[in-house]
């Protein structure tokens, strides 16, 4: 029989000494800590571009979407485009929290309190756009089954009726996940904190967590089943939206993989944005010990994969296009990428497609500037593969005499740059308010957590007074 | 049997997860019903060194679930077949493949319901008074303490021999909560 | 519960015993098969080459899967796999012969797909179209392609794990990573493009940009459950029963859950989305499909490869119940087989199932002789890879 060799030690994932209450301490200070003054700054700035927001969704809704750069054949470009974009976004932070979960990643616990919170604000700001672009946003309570008096019910075949189904379950998911994960963690807070109202507040939405094992049972239960129900649903949330494309008959919209491929992009957009937030973030509050280059290089690895998807997916596309020799479909696909919005459709290509391959190489995986740029030039390919999708295919289909050509408005542009008002409002309160890492599942991925690591060699003895 | 009706419990704080859960399995062979284990984290085993059942949770979700799936499936029938049927793209009234991403949706809306409410209701919160709080030190029991409180109410408890027995499974403190 | 780390040893015999005669079993029944098979070419020419496809396409897929299982867990390193990951591995050390099993395919092609007929290339206007892509030199040196990738990439994986048996060199765990990150990509292309020239192109106007991940996620299901039972035949036997655990059969049984799921998103997807377009070029396919009693095996998959599974694996327990997980995956993979009789089939007996003697006999033949090439490389090195770097940590997962 053989004999095995020494086991390879796995990269820690918390470093530097910690111990449980350096751990504790070194996330529950930062919502005890006096407001650092880039927190009011950035704040500041953020409401200011909300405000604009707001004015322009009034000025949407008092003059109507004819203020958007919308026209005939052109019936949908930024709003759907924003939409998809940010619903993408948010996919990450359930990928993150649920599917790594399940898969006992325990090198998620650094990131998936951040990472779930960017969600539910990512896909506050998607559920916006489908909101406002219906035009007459005082009837917007019919897309829900309600008894009403013409006795008429919406309209179960319509892809875009899934979608208010599946976006606004998986913001109450969201929500409840990133809730139940948040109790052990409130009541933390509650302990730690001096003031009595904030011990309140905290201890309050805390719902008296005890920390007690009768109740850890039932909440790693919990955990589990909604980490499950939540993989699903994330995925069919991006399907239903590609469905929103892919059921109709447009050309460069009715294609079968559209479903898996828009989950890939979905995750890759969304892992860059947590990248991009995670880097300024831990350097702010120097969470480098949690929040680890291994952290970014893992990431990096899920990017190119999620990238080299997508790339697969543009190629199986083209081919098939080609393939298939229905004339319109060919037509867009080609019209894509030479036509007018040529320039569009290469900027996708090169941030999408060329941009990840630098993850190839380990060093560059681990270079933070580096990746810090590739997230937001991911970021930008992402928005304008939706706008390439949603546009061309538009712009140009069955009938060449009413093609047309869209531009946006400003009120297009401020609208968009205002939903970062609203997302970075949300998201700069959690950073102030909230444990931003989840202290409690940090501290069960220490090898300290582990009783048998008293029991080793390497550990101390038992402990007897 | 003395009067223990001052008293919520003993609360002993063991030096780590290991201590804790040698001590939680001692405490369980010894007949102790009513105890409880405290800890900043869950800890892996601690179910069975305690002598805890399977949660009922799961249950709680897939009875939410199934509503949730009947539920789904019902108001799409009747609402597209039943109360305003409608012909839409050449399809049939009754679109079944139609009706498939509503009704998931549904179904996992329902089921995280059931897991979310399901979790309060176990754990038998919100709470808006709980005797263990009396103790200064439980407040560690959310930093780096670990602890267990064998409670009054056990048929087995008194205070001078669970503290005793505590102690002997390595408590590093022990202190009596009142009521 | 020990987690000693540094004294892991292994406690069971790591070699198939060799007085066990499953794999001159498998030999005897695949000879058989092939033997009766040949008959049949001379009985009737047209159906064989059908049934044979069906075969071909059938192990194609278990070897496949398999290899992009070995692929997977060394890209993301994953230290559970181990104890299992010999099995896959040699699964796929078969994709070196697949490309010689393709071979008659070659000479059935004027019966199989359309598009190699001179008398339709000359009538159909799209076939004419797509001359630049489908046509037989072309189609050969796809071919050899795919089979290169494949069996380069199934080779070498195979190799350099058993070449750790004997030294515990590290590089070649690193090779194994740097070799299984672009094979994956490699994978992804000739697997999609394969399943278009060996089942899509069969209905030559017909296309679906998601056929190659349908047929993957068939075809990952599918090695899941094959891998699952003979870990759980070695038990049967005895073998690896303390170095492969629960822990391990419960990450089993969570995949093929999790891959079922998998399965019925993709191939309920396309069907969907084919269903609400509605347009003819497209639709054809599934007409095919559902006419006549072929509708049953479209009932049967939902029903027989979903929502049963679903619900059976559903349970935490269920996931370590041995006769249940057993039952479940013959199952899959009877289902797998049938689901390609229901691809290929319709094309050849339209509006109705009809099976033919000559489907048992080249399963039998395919079968037995993947089977009995299986046993033989297993036995023949030890059934866990017992150097892995990782192999401590695997061994140790509870």
């Amino acid at each position: 029989m053989s004999q095995n060799t020494a086991i390879v030690p796995n990269n820690q994932l918390v470093k530097g000494n910690h111990d449980f209450a350096s751990i504790t301490k070194l996330i529950s200070d930062i919502p005890q800590e006096r407001t650092p003054l880039w927190w009011y700054i950035a704040f500041g700035i953020s409401n200011i571009v909300m405000a604009v927001m707001l004015a322009m969704i009034a000025w949407l809704i008092w003059e109507g979407v004819g203020v958007w750069g919308l026209n005939n054949p052109v019936g949908w470009a930024w709003d759907i485009t924003n939409f998809v974009w940010w619903v993408g976004i948010g996919h990450a932070g359930t990928l993150i929290s649920a599917i790594l979960f399940l898969f006992r990643q325990g090198w998620r616990t650094a990131i998936n309190r951040f990472a779930e919170s960017m969600t539910i604000f990512a896909v506050m700001c998607a559920g916006l756009f489908p909101a406002i672009h219906v035009g007459r946003i005082w009837a917007i309570y019919w897309i829900f089954p309600l008894p009403n008096s013409m006795q008429l019910w919406p309209n179960f075949n319509s892809p875009l009726l899934w979608d208010v189904f599946a976006v606004f379950t998986y913001l109450i998911v969201s929500t409840l996940f990133w809730y139940v994960g948040l109790i052990p963690d409130l009541a933390t807070m509650r302990d730690k904190v001096k003031g009595t109202i904030s011990r309140l507040l905290y201890g309050t939405f805390a719902l008296g967590w005890t920390g007690g094992n009768r109740q850890w049972q039932n909440y790693e239960k919990s955990y589990m089943i909604l980490a499950g129900l939540s993989t699903p649903l994330v995925l069919s949330v991006h399907t239903i939206v590609s469905f929103d494309f892919a059921v109709s008959i447009i050309p460069g919209w009715h294609t079968t993989i559209f479903p898996p491929y828009f989950v890939a992009g979905a995750v890759f957009s969304g892992f860059a944005m947590v990248l991009s937030l995670m880097i300024i973030t831990r350097k702010l509050y120097k969470l480098e010990d949690i929040m680890t280059v291994d952290h970014i290089e893992k990431m990096n690895i899920i990017i190119l994969v999620t990238g080299t998807i997508v790339g697969f997916a543009y190629a199986i596309e083209f081919f098939i296009a080609w393939y298939g020799g229905v004339e319109y479909e060919k037509f867009a696909f080609v019209n894509r990428a030479f036509g007018p919005y040529a320039w569009a459709y290469w900027i996708m290509i090169t941030c999408n497609v060329v941009s990840p391959q630098f993850f190839w190489v380990k060093k560059f995986r681990r270079n933070v500037a580096l990746t810090f740029i590739l997230s937001i030039v991911i970021n930008i390919g992402m928005w304008f593969e939706r706008f390439v999708i949603v546009v061309t295919s538009l712009a140009q289909d069955f009938l060449p005499s009413s093609w047309g050509y869209f531009s946006p408005t400003y009120v297009d542009v401020l609208t968009y740059i205002g939903t970062f008002g609203l997302f970075f409002t949300f998201f700069l309160l959690f950073l102030r308010f909230l444990p931003m890492v989840a202290i409690s599942e940090v501290k069960g991925v220490l090898p300290q957590a582990n009783p048998a690591y008293y029991r080793s060699n390497n550990g101390k003895s038992k402990t007897t007074e | 049997m003395r009067s223990n009706s001052n008293q919520y419990g003993v609360l002993a704080e063991f030096a780590n997860p290991a201590d804790l859960m040698d001590a939680a399995s001692a405490v369980n062979k010894a007949g102790y019903k009513h105890f409880d284990t405290y800890s900043p984290f869950p800890i892996h085993g601690m179910d069975d060194a305690m002598g805890l059942k399977e949660s009922k949770l799961g249950w709680i979700v897939l009875i939410h679930g199934i509503i949730g799936l009947l539920g789904g499936i019902a108001l799409q029938v009747w609402s597209m077949d039943i109360a305003y049927p409608l012909h839409i793209s050449g399809k049939p009234y009754l679109n079944f493949p139609a009706f498939v991403p509503v009704g998931f949706a549904i179904v996992i809306l329902l089921s995280a319901f059931g897991a979310f409410f399901g979790l309060f209701a176990l754990n038998k919160l919100p709470r808006l008074h709980n005797p263990l709080f009396n103790s200064d030190r439980i407040a560690k029991a959310t930093d780096d303490g670990f602890f267990i409180c064998i409670e009054a109410t056990d048929p087995v408890y008194s205070e001078e021999k669970s503290t005793a027995f505590l102690k002997e499974a390595g408590a590093i403190h022990t202190e009596i909560i009142p009521k | 519960m020990s987690m000693d780390h540094h004294h892991t040893t292994l406690s069971d015999r790591l070699t198939f015993p060799e007085d066990n005669k499953i794999a001159t079993g498998f030999f005897a029944a695949g000879i058989l098969g092939v033997v009766l098979s040949l008959i049949g070419l001379f009985v009737n020419t047209e159906q064989f080459f059908y049934s044979y496809l069906t075969s071909f396409t059938f192990i194609a897929s278990l070897v496949l899967g398999a290899l992009f299982f070995v692929m997977i867990q060394h890209v993301t390193r994953s230290s559970w796999s181990v104890v299992i990951r010999r099995i896959p591995e040699t699964i796929s050390f078969q994709l070196l012969w697949l490309g010689l099993l393709f071979v008659p395919i070659l000479f059935g092609m004027e019966f199989l797909y359309e598009w190699t007929r001179p008398e339709r290339i000359a009538t159909d206007e799209l076939t004419q179209y797509k001359q630049p892509y489908l046509n037989i030199p072309f189609f050969v040196i796809r071919n050899v392609i795919y089979f290169t990738v494949w069996g380069f990439l199934g080779y070498k994986l195979y190799k350099n794990s058993v070449a750790m048996d004997l030294s515990d060199d590290p590089a070649l765990d690193k090779k194994q990573r740097v070799l299984s990150a672009p094979g994956i990509l490699l994978f992804a292309f000739t697997v999609a493009f394969a399943s278009f020239d060996w089942l899509m192109s069969m209905d030559s106007h017909w296309f679906s940009t998601m056929f190659g991940v349908y047929y993957f996620a068939m075809s990952f299901q599918s090695i899941l459950a094959v891998v699952i039972i003979i870990v759980l035949y070695l038990f049967r036997k005895g073998l690896l029963t303390k170095t492969i655990n629960n822990a391990h059969i419960h990450d089993l049984g969570a995949l093929l859950f999790g891959f079922t799921v998998f399965y019925a998103y993709i191939a309920f997807s396309q069907f969907l989305l084919i269903y609400y377009a509605n347009i003819p070029e497209e639709t054809l396919w599934y007409y095919y499909r559902f006419e006549g009693s072929w509708i049953i095996l479209a009932y049967l998959f939902l029903i027989g490869r979903f929502v049963l599974p679903f619900v059976l694996l559903l349970g935490k327990k269920a996931k370590t119940n041995y006769k249940l997980l057993m039952g479940v995956s013959i199952w899959i993979v009877i289902l797998q087989f049938l689901e390609m009789f229901w691809i290929v089939m319709p094309i050849l007996h339209k509006g109705a199932i009809s099976f033919h003697w000559l489907d048992i006999t080249l399963l039998l033949a395919f079968f037995g002789i993947s089977s009995g090439l299986f046993f033989r490389h297993f036995g023949k090195h030890s059934m866990i890879p017992k150097n892995d770097p990782l192999l401590a940590e695997s061994l140790n997962k509870h």
